[in-house]
């Protein structure tokens, strides 16, 4: 083929077809902040697009590597990104369909000889057509236990990342330096993971977004006193040990809500308005053990 | 009748009034109640009726409804001995039936919708039920016609049934065929053929690819071939066949005869022989089949109804009863198989209707569709399924129309595109089998293939003789003569068009 | 070998059809998995129409969303018993079904032995058959 011939090669169609846009606005929309990761997503949903018409002109005949890692802490929308990857994936035709199977070690590893190649193999069927997830991957690894049965679910997985591309694509999650010590101790499964995807951390102003984000589908509405309240805690919570991001965000504010009502109850008797129902008051919020320096929730 | 005729009458609720010796307007003795709302436990018929000149649709339907149950043609004192209220019938509605009346072709016709309670019957009868609902008021004179188009049997009234012997599913599980219709065809000539002759007939279909031979409707112990003899032959070319191919085969093997007693015997003869279905017909009346039906839930056997005679009454579309009654009878008195109908064969029927006949057989609850002529919603309370069969004039080149009609739960029975195949009987039965799997094959990988179907079969045609010969003799054979049995209510989404 | 149209047996739903290709099993499963049936593999050496119960090559797979995990195992299972029947089975679990919807032979052995018929003849002409398996005359273990 002569590379001046002209092509009625039409990028834009194949993106508006492979509702692949649809799919970037669900992810803008999902998630709050979150910038570098939008942006890594794009290019490989960029790369995956001209890879696929290269494709179709046969300018590559190999399937492109899809393997994925996702490295960040708790509650950075790993998982979220992670569903929408498998539908973008989907539209451009790289699964079949589009499904995400979220699994940890306990899915695909079995307690006695024998147990652990039909876990992880009854794991590999569901996930056909679709992406397979998995949490805190580097679990599967225990050079502590040489008999440990991790590493046939790592050996089977291995063969099926390599013989069976078409048939589903792989993410490995977890902590970011967990997830290179794994990767360092089985070269055989990164040199297969062909992306890799960074999760910061949120930035307060950025989790102060995403608790009002989640008010707003629960219909309660913060006072000024607790919006301060919020970001006061927000600053707090940081900075204590298990802090995981969105995560402790909606776990704060379930317990303010627990709180509201508490608070109503007790001054029940008084006049109660709808407004009151569902507005958070600044003592919901700095009733949290955060303030008085005491062990927080998770 | 003279009193029927005037117009504008209501219930009589003065209970002297009502009891006065004399003669009463069927509505004026209560068989018309609009505020009737029909229990659960209700017997519902919904008749076509065709009043006489000057008796109006409200009295009409009341007179079905009380000749039907209770009523006399006066009044009777005794009444007043029985909770009568209870046991009177009531016509609760009344439509004048769509295109009938001034303006079109056909007298005016009405719907009329009547609620039966359940004392009025006998459970686990059939004769009983029909000599109520079909007794005597088929002839009554003030209405011209009458036709039972559909009922409604409450659960509770179902539950005193049998239902069929084995079921489709239970049928399925013992023949080991899954996913596809299953094939068959009727032994030809009808008449004629010596016990011999008739048992080679039988081998070569079975082997060559059908599941199932079958006697006609009037094969049971002529002068040519008495039953003792075509039983053995016939069960000799069965099991021939299932060894030359590793399938259950079968053939039915029709047990009609003048006694039960006699049915019995050959019923217990096919069994002897390791037969796994008999066959009876409709002729032999309701009692008898429900008879046999209970033979064959006992004795493991599957069992074959032919409709024989059933058009002599559901031809007609003003009088009679409607065949998807008979579907419903028969699915209570207990058989397993019903000819119901082919849409594209020799035989009678509009698509609607017939998959309306096939719903009937097969639903384990059937809503109220009235482009298929299914006026009540039908729970069917667990009752087994019965397998249509589709005979008459039906070919392999049909197949993507049978497939897209019928669906896949059903026998289609291919006699003459069996045995008048030029290449041989066995060659038939190879040909209807393959562009049977051909299809199925094509409509579960997702192909248009009603659309594409005579090009699935032209395409196994290249590989396969058999099938090719088929499609070049029958390929273009059609029956296109219009239906006298149609829906009055069209599909509402082409309502508008 | 065995004397029919295609000298061989024609149980199952495509029997009369050429071998089906794993493109075309993988159509069948997709079909299976569209309707919500699970779909299980089953293989035996002893294909007699009243041997229902063939070993299973796993159990029914549930909650798939993809045929090539089938596809796998069929492989597998044929891998294992290239001389055998296997055959493929969809199960319906609707209220009223409750059985297979589907079955089909996706492997068979090179040489089909087949069947005869053994006749016990009766008083009056009468006949009792049996169909015997040329494939069970030899001991379990032994077959292949």
């Amino acid at each position: 083929m002569s590379a001046s011939e002209i092509l009625p090669l039409d990028l834009d169609a194949l993106y508006r077809d492979s509702n692949v846009d649809a799919s970037l606005e669900a992810l803008e929309r999902e998630l709050i902040g979150l910038a570098p990761v939008k942006q890594r997503v794009r290019e490989i949903a960029a790369l995956l697009l001209v890879e696929k018409l290269r494709r179709s002109v046969g300018l590559q005949a190999e399937a492109p590597p899809l393997h994925m890692s996702f490295t960040g802490n708790p509650g950075t929308g790993k998982t979220t990104v992670a569903m929408r990857m498998a539908s973008i994936l989907h539209g451009l035709g790289y699964v079949r369909k589009g499904h995400l199977v979220a699994v940890t070690r306990d899915d695909l590893v079995g307690q006695y000889i024998g147990h652990t190649a039909p876990k992880t193999k009854e794991v590999l069927k569901r996930a056909m057509g679709g992406v397979l997830f998995i949490d805190e991957a580097y679990y599967l690894y225990r050079p502590e236990n040489e008999r440990d049965y991790g590493q046939e679910a790592i050996e089977i997985l291995l063969q099926v990342m390599e013989n069976q591309r078409d048939d589903l694509v792989v993410i490995f999650a977890g902590y970011q330096d967990r997830m290179e010590r794994f990767f360092a101790s089985n070269p055989g499964l990164a040199s297969r993971v062909a992306h890799h995807v960074e999760f910061p951390d949120y930035g307060a102003d950025e989790l102060f977004a995403i608790a009002g984000l989640m008010l707003d589908r629960m219909q309660y509405v913060l006072s000024e006193p607790a919006a301060k309240a919020l970001r006061e805690y927000i600053a707090l919570r940081k900075t204590r040990p298990n802090f995981a991001n969105a995560r402790s965000i909606r776990n704060a504010l379930d317990r303010a809500r627990l709180r509201q009502a508490n608070r109503l109850f007790e001054r029940r008797g008084g006049p109660l308005t709808p407004e009151m129902l569902s507005t958070i008051e600044g003592e919901d919020i700095r009733a949290s053990r955060v303030f008085n320096g005491e062990e927080p929730h998770p | 009748m003279g009193s029927i005729k005037d117009g504008g009458a209501a219930q009589i609720t003065d209970a002297k009034q009502r009891y006065k010796s004399g003669v009463l307007k069927y509505v004026q003795m209560g068989y018309w109640d609009a505020d009737y709302q029909p229990k659960d436990t209700d017997v519902l018929a919904l008749f076509r009726i065709t009043p006489q000149e000057g008796v109006d649709a409200e009295e009409a339907a009341a007179a079905v409804a009380g000749e039907s149950s209770t009523a006399t043609w006066t009044v009777v004192w005794t009444d007043r001995l029985t909770a009568c209220d209870l046991y009177r019938a009531k016509a609760y509605r009344v439509d004048p039936v769509p295109n009938t009346g001034p303006g079109t072709k056909t007298e005016q016709q009405y719907f009329a919708y009547i609620a039966y309670d359940l004392d009025l019957f006998e459970g686990g009868s059939i004769a009983n039920l029909t000599a109520s609902i079909i007794g005597n008021v088929f002839g009554f004179k003030a209405i011209k016609a009458l036709r039972l188009e559909d009922m409604r049997i409450p659960v509770a009234y179902l539950k005193t049934f049998q239902g069929p012997a084995t079921g489709v599913v239970v049928e399925r599980e013992r023949l080991d065929k899954f996913g596809r219709p299953l094939l068959g065809a009727t032994t030809k000539p009808k008449l004629g053929l010596s016990g011999r002759n008739y048992g080679r007939v039988v081998y070569e279909g079975l082997k060559g690819g059908l599941d199932f031979m079958k006697d006609d409707e009037n094969i049971n112990s002529q002068p040519f071939m008495h039953w003792r003899d075509r039983f053995l032959y016939c069960m000799e070319a069965v099991n021939k066949a299932a060894a030359a191919t590793g399938e259950v085969k079968g053939h039915y093997l029709n047990v009609t005869a003048g006694t039960m007693e006699e049915m019995y015997e050959r019923a217990e003869f096919a069994k002897s022989l390791g037969s796994i279905i008999v066959m009876i017909d409709l002729v032999i009346g309701y009692t008898a089949i429900q008879s046999m039906a209970r033979w064959a839930r006992n004795n493991d056997m599957i069992l074959h109804l032919h409709r024989a005679g059933n058009s002599t009454y559901s031809r007609q579309k003003n009088h009679g009863m409607n065949f998807r009654v008979i579907c419903k009878w028969m699915r209570m008195a207990g058989v397993d198989h019903i000819h119901a109908g082919t849409v594209v064969g020799k035989l009678e029927g509009d698509p609607l209707m017939i998959r309306g006949f096939y719903d009937t057989l097969l639903d384990t609850h059937t809503p109220e569709q009235l482009e298929k002529g299914l006026f009540f919603e039908q729970d069917w309370a667990s009752h087994n399924k019965v397998m249509p069969v589709a005979s008459g004039g039906i070919h392999a080149g049909q197949m993507h129309q049978l497939l897209h009609y019928l669906g896949e739960d059903v026998v289609l029975q291919f006699g003459g595109g069996t045995i008048g195949h030029p290449m041989g009987i066995q060659a038939g039965a190879v040909a209807n089998r393959v562009a049977l799997e051909a299809m199925v094959l094509a409509r579960n990988e997702g192909r248009d293939y009603l659309n594409e179907g005579p090009r699935i079969l032209q395409d196994a045609a290249r590989w396969c003789s058999p099938l090719k010969a088929a499609l070049d003799t029958w390929g273009d054979v059609t029956f296109n003569y219009e239906s006298t049995d149609t829906a009055d209510y069209v599909p509402t989404a082409t309502a508008s068009a | 070998m065995m004397t029919n149209q295609g000298n061989r047996i024609t149980q199952g739903q495509f029997s009369f059809l050429p071998d089906l290709t794993d493109a075309q099993i993988t159509k069948q499963l997709e079909y299976a998995l569209q309707n919500g049936w699970a779909v299980g593999i089953e293989y035996t050496d002893d294909p007699h129409p009243r041997n229902t119960y063939w070993e299973m090559h796993g159990n029914p797979m549930f909650d798939l969303k993809d045929p090539a995990g089938i596809l796998t195992e069929i492989n597998a299972c044929r891998k294992t018993f290239p001389n055998h029947y296997v055959r493929v089975t969809a199960f319906d679990s609707t209220r009223g079904v409750e059985s297979p919807r589907m079955s089909y032979l996706v492997n068979r052995p090179a040489r089909e032995a087949g069947f005869n018929v053994v006749r016990e003849e009766r008083g009056g002409r009468s006949v009792g058959y049996t169909i015997h398996s040329y494939a069970t005359d030899k001991p379990e273990g032994e077959r292949n």
